[in-house]
């Protein structure tokens, strides 16, 4: 059966908790332990993960292999396949099939400053290239973090600011698009606190993910600050049904996101013919 | 090359079904031609135009099982020692347990399968298509004369092409002039009774291309067009277009609870055609619409088959075969979009 592309690996959710409001974290384990061994994947790849009867959606892997013992996503309660993930219990068993899409390129950005840009749920695929600079910290300039949610309760991975925060030449800056009592935070979108932080274009690259209308602008705020489509590197979300550009769905224009993405560089967006936006 | 009778042709084909599965062209309605499997020879029309649907749903069908889960409780001891229940997945890969003959295939049909083929066997392979191309012997039979909407000469096409097939028949004085393409033809046509036929094919005149394919730099100019908006004016979103196309291959995939007992639950996770003229087609959980005007989904099927598919996997994703203009309820003609794109160079 496996050479079956649609036949999925059978697993537990050993591990769920909760990352914001209607957002938590799943952590995935393989019932066959050798296949953890197998499943070689890179930040930003994707996976399907089936709940089986309602149905199977894909997700940005948020876990780094060789760090992590698990296979972890961060899903939002949005859909009918993410309800009945929400519903689910620690033990619980899921369908994994993947890892699918290209992936950051970790080797390719060594010795230069990283920016990272991630809105809501969007900091999800960009957690593992994170965890993955912090592990090689050396090997990486500058890193910084502009982090945003639409309230202070959507802001994920909160457990670990303060990893981050502690690294060495790292900053990490916050901000909502609309406060509570308990924020004292920046309040407003994340390109004004693009504008606040300004980060050179210097040797530096940016990672993006976030809603479309987000990169989207955030790219244009970019580029008013001297970045080059070359260093700004993004990925981007679509339906999909199979993974393996065989279903049609995530086409825009000629790139599948799932075949030729998710990651895309500016320069190879900015030739899209059709909108991601 | 070699002659046989019509008898021979059917002695033969009656012999396939004791092993096979037959599908042939079937006559359903005077005017109503499509491909069914067939029990026995009589329910084959051998004399017909272009069926009214491509035999594209005996490789991926309309709606077919992929996969058959099964959640079954168990209990296992717990970490106090209590029992507690433990829901375990046994899954189902669904194979084809029989060779399929194909048989009277249209040129434009092959051609069809020929870009799916592109796609669909391309790593990682699709394996539900592959099953069925593997097991499935294609018997061509050469068009007399092109029907009103045909247009395949107009995309470098003939209607007599044997590409694609295993074995190729073309209709001549008493019976069928055969010829015997692969290996899957050698095996298929084993007890067929022929003679040599040592005359040669009579030769065609076919009518010229009609349009021709415009090149990319005219697609690419003709993206942000207005005429994408006035042709959707009158688009009903209906779909036929697609799920008539013989190359046509998007999908979507659910899941279904077939059965239901305490501690059991039987589910069929299904894939279905799809089409990319629906509404919520590209729309993703939360909301967001990339495509969220008819103009620009209707803009999509065109730029698929002349101009990403091409670019994506090689071959149009058009053969020329006319039904989606034979089917459409408001006559949007695909050979008038190719002029029209062609205009606006």
């Amino acid at each position: 059966m496996m050479d079956n592309p649609y036949v999925p690996y059978i697993g537990r959710l050993v591990d769920i908790q909760p990352l914001g409001t209607g957002i938590k974290l799943f952590r995935f384990q393989f019932d066959d332990a050798q296949l953890a061994d197998q499943f070689d994947y890179r930040p930003g790849q994707f996976a399907f993960v089936s709940a089986f009867g309602v149905g199977e959606a894909p997700f940005g892997i948020t876990s780094v292999r060789g760090v992590d013992d698990t296979i972890d996503f961060a899903v939002a309660k949005v859909g009918t396949v993410t309800r009945a993930l929400h519903e689910m219990r620690p033990g619980d068993r899921v369908g994994l099939r993947g890892p699918m899409g290209n992936w950051f390129p970790l080797d390719e950005i060594k010795g230069k400053n990283v920016i990272f840009l991630g809105g809501g749920i969007g900091g999800a695929p960009l957690r593992p290239v994170i965890t993955s600079i912090l592990h090689d910290r050396d090997s990486y300039g500058d890193m910084t973090i502009l982090w945003a949610a639409r309230n202070p309760n959507l802001l994920v991975f909160t457990s670990e600011y303060d990893t981050w925060r502690q690294a060495p030449r790292t900053q990490l800056h916050l901000t909502v698009d609309e406060g509570d009592a308990g924020w004292s935070g920046n309040v407003g979108l994340i390109t004004q606190l693009l504008q606040q932080v300004k980060p050179s274009p210097d040797n530096a690259c940016v990672i993006i993910c976030g809603p479309p209308i987000m990169i989207h602008f955030a790219i244009l705020e970019l580029q008013k600050m001297g970045f080059a489509s070359e260093q700004i590197i993004t990925t981007l979300e679509a339906k999909m049904k199979c993974g393996i550009g065989k279903c049609g769905r995530c086409n825009v224009g000629e790139k599948y996101v799932c075949l030729h993405g998710p990651v895309f560089t500016h320069s190879e967006i900015k030739d899209f013919l059709e909108s991601f936006v | 090359m070699n002659f046989v009778t019509h008898t021979q042709l059917r002695e033969w084909l009656g012999g396939l079904m004791a092993e096979r599965s037959v599908i042939a062209p079937q006559r359903l309605q005077p005017d109503l031609v499509v491909y069914r499997a067939v029990d026995s020879t009589d329910e084959i029309a051998f004399d017909f135009g272009r069926a009214a649907l491509s035999p594209k749903e005996f490789f991926l069908p309309a709606t077919e099982a992929i996969l058959t889960i099964e959640r079954v409780r168990q209990l296992i001891a717990g970490d106090d020692g209590e029992a507690q229940p433990d829901w375990q997945i046994r899954l189902t890969d669904h194979e084809l347990t029989r060779d399929q003959v194909l048989f009277a295939i249209r040129p434009c049909d092959a051609h069809a399968l020929t870009a799916l083929d592109a796609l669909l066997l391309k790593e990682p392979v699709d394996a539900y298509y592959a099953r069925r191309r593997q097991r499935t012997s294609l018997i061509g039979l050469a068009c007399a004369q092109m029907g009103p909407t045909c247009f395949c000469t107009s995309l470098g096409f003939t209607p007599d092409d044997r590409q694609g097939m295993d074995v190729m028949l073309y209709t001549v004085e008493g019976g069928y002039a055969l010829e015997v393409l692969t290996e899957k033809g050698q095996a298929v046509t084993a007890g067929l009774q022929s003679t040599p036929y040592s005359e040669r094919l009579p030769e065609r005149e076919w009518p010229p291309a009609q349009i021709s394919v415009p090149p990319r730099s005219v697609w690419l100019n003709a993206f942000n067009d207005p005429y994408w908006g006035e042709l959707a004016d009158r688009c009903l979103s209906c779909k036929i277009c697609a799920y008539v196309c013989p190359t046509c291959r998007c999908f979507d995939v659910r899941d279904y609870t077939v059965a239901q007992a305490p501690g059991y639950q039987k589910i069929e996770r299904l894939r279905c055609w799809d089409a990319c003229m629906a509404d919520g087609y590209r729309r993703i959980a939360g909301g967001h619409n990339p495509r969220p005007e008819k103009a620009q989904r209707l803009r999509n099927r065109f730029y698929c088959k002349f101009e990403y598919y091409p670019a994506d996997f090689g071959p149009l994703a058009c053969v020329g075969c006319g039904r989606c203009i034979d089917n459409c309820p408001v006559n949007v003609d695909i050979t008038e979009v190719l002029d029209a794109v062609r205009a606006r160079s």
